[in-house]
């Protein structure tokens, strides 16, 4: 092949590149031709030729920059791409986890005031204020600032918004968060942890509320799969599952004491992985879900 | 996981086109959406960026009618293929059904198809799905660019790197023209129905 040829091929696949979006491998087929043209005797005084190549690598580098810039902001969607994110990344059957979901799904694709409006609609209306609250802080302090985040509680406390307990709770949270960050912030006085810190370890050490959790069997016909549930209750530690009758055997293996050493648990803000341990295994007798078995998981370790 | 109405005997599925960045996944929805749009009442949905590349998702609502007496409602998405947006591929990827491999035919783009089933198979992991169980359709696009003399895989070259373990039925395509997009489709849509009706029971 002529060096004529070689440097038209080469080109020509630059461009399909570039066509592309393929700016990278655009970029390193025009290098490797900029190469091929400096160093071969019969291209490597025509300047005009070099000259060309240059600007060709400077303007894909210029495209690649441009890009790196849109990319470092998330747009502003229109409302009913908005609602749509709600509405298609909500999981959950629970309505109220369900809200907190799209919300959430809201913050992690970019929408960021959408999502702040969400959250605090959900903390002063909805039936989880609690976890509506987490959310909100959550989103503040990943796409905001501390001092957003703490603004935000500081308007809850004075506008007692928020039960003392919810308050005392967040007040821990945020706490722990800055500590973790190194952030010289806190909330919480030293004579305060001693008189009333007991409540806000034991309503901290309370589970957050869960979508599903996913359990490997430790034994019985389905020993070492995992297998995923929709979590029906919630109080604290303790989730509920429901199994339909059809899959009796599987209920059959959750005997109250069993111990589940590997339980995947998902919530609407992280997936975490935990042990438990079963506390009841009950039939349900009436109802639409008659027949299928309730059992009660005790969710201890994180 | 699907949604089965035993009442209404209405079935939601949801099939996501996944790969590397610029393989074709939207090109390959837009061509469903231009050439069915009989099957689907609302627009598709499309969140890019510069240079035309997904952002968040795509998104293609379809109704497929009766098929064995359940209302067949099907949810196409893509994921953006760029690697810094792993966390919204997960997100999109939540409860998946179906799924179809858009893999790059170009040369250049070898290391990225195999990088992006990587990915692909260690972000369902992290949900319990395995990928060796799930009803997967690859599809090797762009085959059209060889015509211009642009180097491409072989066939046999891209089979034994991405499909060799996974023995899923494959296509080749140019999504661009919109060769092999409905074999593709076609065929995704009959595993994962096959698939969900192991599981759900949703068939009459």
């Amino acid at each position: 092949m002529s060096i004529k040829e070689r440097i038209k091929e080469l080109v020509k696949e630059a461009e399909l590149y570039r066509s592309q979006s393929l700016l990278n491998q655009s970029k390193e087929k025009y290098l490797e031709l900029l190469k091929l043209a400096e160093s071969d005797e019969s291209t490597s005084k025509n300047k005009k030729l070099i000259n060309d190549i240059k600007r060709r690598i400077k303007s894909v580098e210029g495209e690649i920059n441009e890009i790196e810039e849109a990319d470092k902001k998330s747009p502003e969607l229109s409302e009913d791409v908005q609602n749509l994110i709600s509405s298609l990344f909500s999981f959950s059957q629970n309505q109220a986890t369900a809200a907190i979901e799209g919300a959430v799904a809201l913050a992690k694709f970019g929408q960021y005031d959408k999502a702040v409006k969400e959250l605090e609609r959900l903390v002063k209306e909805g039936p989880i204020p609690l976890q509506a609250a987490i959310n909100l802080l959550r989103c503040h302090l990943s796409l905001a600032s501390p001092e957003v985040a703490l603004n935000q509680y500081k308007r809850w406390e004075s506008r007692e918004e928020l039960g003392k307990g919810d308050l005392k709770y967040l007040q821990k949270f945020l706490d722990d968060h800055f500590k973790k960050k190194g952030i010289d912030i806190q909330l919480i006085e030293a004579g305060e942890l001693s008189s009333g810190g007991k409540a806000v370890e034991e309503k901290s050490d309370d589970l957050i509320d869960l979508s599903s959790i996913g359990i490997q069997f430790p034994e019985g016909k389905f020993k070492g799969k995992m297998w995923e549930f929709d979590v029906s209750f919630q109080s604290g530690n303790t989730v509920s599952i429901i199994i339909p009758l059809v899959k009796k055997d599987m209920a059959e293996i959750f005997k109250k004491g069993l111990r589940l050493p590997n339980i995947q648990c998902t919530s609407p803000i992280a997936i975490f992985n935990g042990s438990g341990v079963v506390v009841q295994n009950s039939n349900i007798t009436t109802g639409p879900k008659r027949g299928s078995f309730n059992v009660d998981i005790r969710i201890d370790g994180k | 996981m699907a949604i089965f109405n035993a009442k209404d005997r209405i079935i939601e599925c949801k099939i996501v086109f996944y790969g590397p960045g610029r393989c074709g996944k939207t090109t390959n929805l837009e061509h469903i959406f231009k050439a069915g749009k009989k099957y689907t009442k609302s627009d598709m949905v499309s969140i890019n960026t510069k240079g035309d590349r997904t952002l968040f998702f795509d998104f293609l609502p379809i109704g497929l009618g009766k098929i064995r007496g359940c209302d067949v409602k099907l949810q196409l998405y893509t994921v953006p293929g760029q690697q810094k947006y792993n966390s919204t591929r997960k997100l999109v990827l939540k409860n998946v059904d179906g799924l179809v491999f858009v893999a790059d035919s170009l040369e250049v783009r070898r290391e990225a198809n195999i990088l992006s089933l990587k990915d692909l198979q260690d972000n369902l992991a992290e949900q319990n799905m395995d990928m060796f169980q799930m009803p997967v359709v690859m599809q090797y696009n762009k085959r059209d660019l060889a015509d211009d003399g642009i180097p491409i895989l072989p066939i046999e070259v891209m089979d034994k790197d991405l499909n060799s373990r996974l023995k899923a039925p494959y296509f080749e395509a140019s999504a661009f023209k919109g060769k092999g997009v409905g074999e593709t489709l076609k065929k995704s849509i009959q595993i994962t129905l096959i698939y969900l009706n192991k599981k759900l029971k949703w068939s009459q």
